[in-house]
């Protein structure tokens, strides 16, 4: 992704230059996405390089302003159309501990479950102070603020799936616990090793 | 925290059956929550969550330990006693709201009131008073099954805290609502604990236990852990043992 891609479906709506660019990005994306003004600029000439945008045909006194080219504009339409795909799962450093900490000697799974589950919560409590300062649901609200609010639903989404995992693997590992031992696990496989 | 306490759980242990049979639902558990505080609960099934509610809200009697409400102590009192004491303190509010379908909204808020041996005039302010708290003034007049379920259950919470009522406990209130609606009821909650009352709300949902200033995480009969911004001392051991 794509900065690119959110700036040049932008452009699709009207002509603008860099600036406004910027502004409209960060408001309409609720922030979640700070973009610089050189970024956007450099961004501005790669698109230019690779034909999707080209100097406005109506230009502003004061500023440059950009619009898509033909392709440009395909490429916007194609970019609304496509799936954002899942990047690399399970790279993370909590699946890798947990992983670990299942078979790990010394460690309860359990404590690190709680640890995680806390902070997690901390997170999701900060994200829930911000969203009780965008208005309800039903209420009048401006995009940028419905923008801003839906960001921190998927903060809080997100958190939230990583607390109902966590209550997962509390769970079945407590169940796990009760049919066999990992220790025993191992024993008989070392004794089927042939000597 | 010069907020008066509402709430205070020392040493409650509840222990069901015995001998062979015996269950301890809840080991031990001190929880104190103040006016102006909305306390989360959380924990597995089976972990004493609603015991601790039932307990909380002088449903259920402690095996040991003291349950304090506005300064009274449950153990301390009959059962008349402790029964005017939930009708005057204490609000529930439940996942299936709890209205009398045949009654208004107006009319189930202020039923509690009434009850108490309030008139029925000065009850009808109250119930007015408190649904206008929770945005429903005008949706009075109207019955249960002519409001939506974030309606009802936001007439749930009005009649939780008509009158004089300042503690509010919520066992899964955004249950049966979709992600929108629960979190509207959360808010409306949210806003009526900061106003000036306290609650307890035991929910398998982080995403509205993050509506609270603290969660209480139960396992097993036993607070395993307490998050929060409020609490210097949890802030204190966290940095301790954090490097």
């Amino acid at each position: 992704m794509s900065v690119k891609h959110g700036l040049l479906a932008l452009l699709a709506e009207e002509p603008m230059g860099v600036y406004r660019l910027r502004k409209e990005f960060e408001a309409r994306t609720g922030g979640s996405w700070p973009v610089n003004i050189g970024q956007v600029y450099s961004t501005m000439q790669r698109l230019e390089r690779d034909g999707l945008v080209a100097k406005a045909s109506q230009q502003d006194e004061d500023v440059e302003l950009y619009e898509p080219t033909e392709s440009g504009r395909a490429e916007a339409a194609a970019w609304w159309r496509t799936p954002v795909a899942r990047g690399e799962v399970g790279r993370d450093e909590l699946v890798i501990k947990l992983a670990l900490a299942v078979s790990a000697v010394g460690v309860d799974v359990r404590d690190i479950v709680q640890a995680q589950r806390s902070e997690t919560m901390r997170a999701m409590r900060d994200f829930t102070r911000l969203k009780s300062q965008v208005p309800a649901p039903g209420e009048p609200i401006s995009s940028p603020e419905l923008a801003w609010s839906l960001v921190l639903d998927h903060h809080t989404f997100t958190a939230e799936a990583e607390v109902r995992w966590l209550d997962h693997i509390e769970a079945s590992v407590a169940r796990a616990v009760l049919t066999q031992s990992r220790t025993e696990t191992t024993d008989r496989d070392e004794a089927e090793v042939p000597r | 925290m010069s907020d008066p306490v509402l709430l205070t759980l020392e040493g409650v242990r509840r222990v069901h059956g015995s001998g062979a049979r015996e269950v301890v639902a809840l080991d031990g558990v001190d929880l104190t929550v103040r006016l102006g505080e909305l306390v989360a609960v959380m924990g597995p099934s089976g972990s004493g969550k609603s015991t601790l509610l039932n307990v909380a809200g002088g449903l259920d009697t402690p095996t040991s330990g003291t349950v304090t409400i506005a300064g009274d102590v449950l153990s301390e009192m009959d059962a008349k006693g402790r029964a005017a004491l939930r009708r005057k303190r204490i609000g529930y509010v439940f996942q299936d709201f709890n209205l009398i379908p045949a009654l208004t909204a107006a009319e189930n808020v202020s039923l509690p009131r009434e009850l108490d041996g309030v008139p029925a005039r000065r009850a009808r302010t109250e119930a007015k008073a408190a649904l206008a708290e929770v945005g429903l003034e005008k949706q009075a007049r109207r019955f249960p099954d002519e409001l939506s379920g974030g309606q009802q259950q936001r007439v749930a919470i009005a009649r939780a805290l008509v009158g004089p009522r300042r503690l509010v406990l919520a066992d899964e209130p955004t249950g049966a609502l979709d992600s929108v609606t629960g979190e509207a009821v959360m808010r409306v909650l949210r806003a009526r604990v900061d106003a000036g009352a306290a609650g307890l709300l035991v929910t398998h949902e982080p995403r509205f236990a993050a509506w609270a200033d603290r969660t209480v995480f139960l396992r097993d009969g036993t607070v395993v852990d307490s998050t929060g911004t409020d609490e210097p001392e949890a802030l204190l051991a966290d940095s301790s043992t954090g490097t």
